[in-house]
């Protein structure tokens, strides 16, 4: 009985955790898609590492993204860069994210998670919403003080060629 | 003098012409009912040789233009034909035909008629020395007129051929003139010339002519063979050197000159010698736009379909044809003439009018002839309606000439025939029959030729190659033919209409080459570059597909060293990435003997692109298709099945490998740098480069070996030049980029330089960061983003670790035509241009440290990666504002880019940043290569 009632509570904790994870990735990329990016940094550890790397650089070893943070200094200091020095042409974007994989716990309590995105990019000029990228999320959740966060997120893109820019984050 | 062997007997056969050259002599040779006959092997109208004749009952036919000899005689027995084809004796030895040039062949022309009865004529005044001039001479002699005959011409020369002026003249000066008449010929004819003089009166009455030298000529009969002057452009700056008509031979000659020195001729008139003298300047190579005010060239004469038939024709070669446009002034603007038509100016080296012809019939008018269709009327023995007065050739017109309708032709065929008939009319003699009208034209190596006389109402049917115009009553007025003598040969039996005729509409068909007009080389049309030099670019630069067509050809597949690789990424044999040269895809992979090779992806056999992947390591490349392989240096390896399978199949015996592998690139490294050539003769990199962009090339790759961090790939939606322009632009650099000036890494009064190499291709923009504590005040407020205290949450992105021997903390090298080279302190990358079109182009960028980086020195280096690429925060904000200019042109057109700053600095390097000398200097050796 005890055996079964372990399992069924360990369930519901991985059920618990995944529906917290979707719930952060929601809430992630509605941030991005509402391009309130000093909201954004806050989903993020003080030490967090986020990347968006091609596809070929991350199975060819490279370790070259074309957003690389070392914390989360960086990443707030992307954000400033991006709502008050860069210069970029007005567009929405719309983040999805399905085929969320998450791994047990390890020691520490990282948790382990990857998911698909595609991000569609609607510029001013044309009636399309085209796809800026389409890849899939690396992460690593710990929780803070309680909540949980990104200690690392790499977002690996399929899309060899970029299009033209990436100016909001993945 | 001796006969000589030429040719086996049993190499002759009935029907058959065959050609041999006996010392510096052609030689035609005919089995006729066998028995051999020799003739001169060269047609005595145009160069072409009689061995590729048509022979049938004893005659043969030229190739070219049609006229038939008799094989016996040698006698020229039809148009375009004057002159008998010049008899060789024969003799058989054994097998051996022999011949002897100094001997006539057996049967010789009939010897001239002699005196006939005397017709109350005794003296004749023939004006005008053209060919039907020589044609009534002809025939007055042929048909006895014993009488004298005064000749009187404008030009200095006896009657010669006008056909090749607007042809072979144009582009060999040894072409031999063609006369009608030589200075031989008319001594044996009597003929009195008077030339270099013009008739000035005609007194019909008195029968007195006067000339402009004063000279007073009684006459019996006259003919008038006065033919017409070049209609002249009437607009302003149609007197200007440069812009030629086209009638004489000393206009040929000034023509054919003009065509030598120039690289864009603009031709007024979409007429037959208008598209004459477009072929012969596309046979130069020469950029070629016809100006046509009608809305279809030969519009005058043919019926639409035709005449597309003809414009299609001229821009299958490149011309670029433009209808509905009227010239309405030409002006010189530097060495080139401008021609304004409509809205529109086309530059030129030269201009050639071909508009027409205007009849010269003021003397006709003086004594009272009856003029018709702009011309002489005349009847058909070439009788005006004056008594004793006569015309003939491209002046006189005959009121029913083709199907009852007036008409003035103007074609060799009517010159030699209307001269003859007035010739025996003025003799006495009786008419001679009429010939069906027929005409040839030579254009872009296509022989067509027109028989009848179409009219532009005619319907338009098409049996392949061959037109026939079709009046309303449903009889073929004509029947013209593209590159097809046979159909004409046919015609002149009957011309009708054939079953499987397809009927064409005025309306426009598909065009084989939807890009024709705007691919055609139209140098001259929209490629004016702006009057005030280069401190204007216009916007056909960066939007024209033809101008990126040309760029290909000329800059990447030019004489230029173009980035591949870098040669770590190709370390051992067997490795290979994926590259371009321009839009080319090559391999670039190393091969067991260490060397680099750079080849075209592309398998030979069926074009396949063969090598899928990014980069690897294989032992030779196999094309998936058809498994054809290839070695590492691109050799064909290779053929499956080659040999066939048991005994059948396969490839021809003569099929080698080494006929069929890929283009091979000329390759050359520099510090690691891998760099390929279309052309084999390419100076060393280093002399390419030049000594100052070599120093900075050679201050980032210092010789530590390279590692490779990984590769951004993006499109942007720009012409690639605008990259080039953007690091050769320093004034954007504090403006654009907000982050550099709000964080004091670049302040307009940096130590900076703008270096620009001799040439004007390459540069390297240089700055020395500073300190914002010591930026002047004034410098600030120039700068509108600069906010004093904004601080970096992790400012090691800012730091710059000196590592090289330079004075410059940041250098971007533009090196001419795919590569930057970037040192933003200690981020380092190429960057590659592969252009896809005028619109777009991808950028590859390959990041690198050095062998012997600290695990924290490559850290930083992609922390300072931030900076560059397609997200990086000055990367992002270049692509953008290059996607907003190529916005800007695509979507308010025609403009120009206005680049004028630091006039003191017109091209090269610059000391300050807010200099453009650099963009100029870019478009200085731009328009060289480009010949703009």
């Amino acid at each position: 009985m005890l055996d079964t009632r372990q399992r069924m509570d360990a369930r519901f904790e991985a059920l618990l955790v995944r529906a917290d994870i979707e719930d952060f990735n929601n809430a992630y990329c509605a941030a991005l898609d509402a391009q309130q990016l000093e909201e954004w940094t806050g989903f993020f550890t003080e030490d967090a590492f986020y990347s968006v790397i091609s596809r070929e650089n991350a199975e060819a070893g490279y370790p070259v993204g074309l957003i690389h943070c070392e914390g989360r200094g960086m990443i707030r200091d992307r954000a400033f860069a991006l709502l008050k020095t860069a210069m970029f042409g007005p567009r929405y974007l719309r983040h999805m994210v399905s085929n969320l994989a998450v791994d047990a716990p390890d020691a520490s309590g990282a948790i382990r998670a990857r998911a698909n995105y595609i991000v569609f990019e609607v510029l001013t000029d044309r009636p399309d919403a085209r796809i800026l990228q389409v890849g899939q999320f690396r992460d690593v959740f710990r929780h803070v003080d309680g909540a949980l966060k990104l200690a690392e997120r790499r977002c690996v893109y399929d899309n060899l060629l970029v299009p033209t820019a990436l100016c909001i984050p993945v | 003098m001796a006969f000589q062997p030429a040719v086996s007997r049993a190499a002759l056969a009935e029907d058959q012409a065959v050609g041999v050259r006996l010392g510096d002599k052609e030689v035609a040779l005919f089995l006729l009912r066998d028995e051999v006959f020799a003739t001169h092997g060269v047609c005595t109208h145009a160069l072409a040789f009689l061995k590729d004749g048509f022979v049938e009952g004893g005659e043969v036919e030229c190739p070219l233009h049609q006229g038939r000899f008799d094989i016996r005689s040698g006698r020229a027995l039809c148009a375009p034909l004057t002159r008998d084809l010049p008899t060789y004796a024969v003799e058989m030895r054994g097998d051996m035909v022999w011949v002897d040039l100094d001997q006539p062949g057996r049967v010789s022309a009939p010897a001239p008629v002699a005196s006939k009865a005397e017709v109350g004529t005794t003296s004749v005044v023939v004006l005008g020395a053209g060919q039907a001039a020589a044609a009534a001479i002809r025939a007055m002699r042929g048909a006895g007129f014993g009488g004298t005959i005064t000749l009187v011409g404008e030009e200095p020369h006896l009657p010669y051929e006008r056909p090749p002026l607007s042809k072979e003249a144009l582009l060999d000066d040894a072409a031999a003139h063609a006369d009608c008449l030589t200075d031989d010929e008319a001594a044996a004819l009597a003929v009195t010339p008077l030339l270099s003089r013009r008739a000035v009166g005609l007194d019909a009455v008195a029968k007195r002519v006067t000339l402009s030298d004063g000279t007073v000529l009684g006459y019996d009969a006259v003919l008038l063979a006065t033919g017409g002057r070049a209609r002249r452009l009437s607009v302003p700056g149609a007197h200007l050197p440069g812009v030629l008509h086209l009638r004489t031979r000393e206009d040929a000659a000034d023509i054919a000159a003009a065509l030598r020195r120039a690289r864009r001729v603009v031709v007024v008139g979409g007429g037959f010698i208008g598209l004459e003298l477009a072929s012969a300047a596309r046979r130069l190579d020469l950029a070629v736009t016809v100006l046509e005010q009608a809305p279809e060239i030969m519009a005058r004469l043919l019926p639409a379909p035709l005449g597309r038939a003809f414009r299609h024709l001229a821009q299958r070669h490149s011309v670029e044809v433009r209808t509905r446009i009227a010239v309405s002034g030409i002006e010189r603007q530097g060495a080139a003439l401008l021609v304004a038509a409509g809205a529109e100016r086309f530059e030129a080296d030269a201009v050639l009018v071909g508009i027409g012809l205007e009849p010269e019939v003021d003397l006709a008018q003086q004594a009272g002839c009856s003029l018709l269709a702009g011309g002489v009327r005349v009847d058909v023995e070439g009788r005006t309606s004056v008594a004793g007065i006569w015309a003939a050739g491209d002046c006189a017109a005959h009121p029913h000439a083709i199907g009852g309708r007036a008409l003035r032709l103007e074609s060799w065929q009517n010159a030699e025939d209307t001269g003859a008939a007035a010739g025996r009319s003025i003799a006495g003699a009786a008419a001679a029959p009429a010939r069906a009208p027929w005409f040839w034209s030579d254009q872009f190596g296509v022989n067509i030729q027109m028989l009848g006389v179409p009219h532009a109402t005619d319907r338009v049917a098409r049996s392949g190659q061959v037109y026939f115009t079709v009046d309303a009553g449903g009889s073929v007025t004509a029947v013209t033919a593209f590159g097809n003598a046979g159909a004409i040969r046919a015609a002149r039996t009957a011309m009708t209409l054939p079953d499987d005729v397809e009927w064409l509409t005025d309306a426009e068909e598909d065009r084989m080459d939807t890009h024709a007009e705007t691919r055609g080389l139209s140098l001259s049309r929209r490629y004016v570059w702006p009057a005030e030099g280069l401190t204007r670019i216009p916007d056909w630069v960066y939007t024209d597909q033809w101008i990126y067509e040309r760029e290909v050809e000329r800059i990447f597949k030019g004489r230029t060293w173009n980035y591949v690789a870098l040669e770590s990424e190709v370390a051992h044999p067997g490795d290979f990435i994926r590259s371009h040269v321009g839009p080319v895809p090559v391999v670039v992979s190393r091969a067991e003997d260490g060397s680099i090779n750079v080849f075209e992806n592309r398998c030979s056999h069926r074009a396949a692109e063969f090598c899928r992947d990014l980069r690897g390591t294989v032992k030779e490349f196999v094309c998936p298709y058809h498994q054809w392989t290839y070695d590492l240096k691109g050799n064909l390896q290779g053929v499956p099945f080659r040999r066939g399978v048991a005994g059948k199949g396969g490839m021809p015996a003569d099929f080698r490998n080494e006929h069929h592998g890929p283009r091979r690139l000329n390759v050359t490294t520099h510090r690691g740098a891998v760099f390929a050539s279309y052309a084999q003769d390419m100076e060393s990199v280093q002399d390419y480069l030049g000594p100052e962009i070599l120093r900075e090339f050679e201050a980032t790759f210092d010789g530590r070996k390279l590692v490779v961090l990984g590769h951004y790939r993006h499109t942007l939606p720009g012409n690639w030049k605008l990259y080039h322009e953007n690091l050769k632009d320093p004034y954007h650099a504090t403006l654009l980029h907000t982050f550099l000036v709000a964080f004091g890494l670049l302040v307009a009064g940096n130590k900076s330089l703008m270096l620009a190499d001799a040439s004007g291709r390459h540069g390297v923009m240089c700055s020395a960061k500073s300190d914002p504590s010591k930026i002047a005040a004034e410098d600030k407020k120039e700068m509108r983003a600069y906010h004093e205290g904004m601080r970096l949450h992790d400012p090691r992105i800012m730091d710059f670790i000196d590592e090289f021997d330079s004075p410059w903390s940041v250098t971007m090298a533009t090196i001419w035509p795919n590569l930057i080279v970037q040192r933003e302190m200690n981020t380092l990358g190429i960057r590659q241009i592969v252009p896809t079109g005028p619109n777009e182009f991808i950028m590859k960028w390959t990041m690198f440290g050095f062998e012997g980086d600290t695990p924290e020195m490559t850290a930083h280096r992609l922390r300072q990666g931030n900076l560059m690429g397609p997200s990086g925060f000055l990367g992002l904000e270049d692509n953008e504002a290059m996607k907003f200019v190529q916005d800007g042109m695509l979507r308010v057109p025609e403009g120009e880019h206005y680049v004028g700053l630091d006039p003191a600095t017109p091209t090269g390097t610059s000391e300050t940043l807010i200099s453009e000398s650099a963009i100029r200097g870019m478009y200085s050796h731009w328009r060289e290569v480009m010949g703009i």
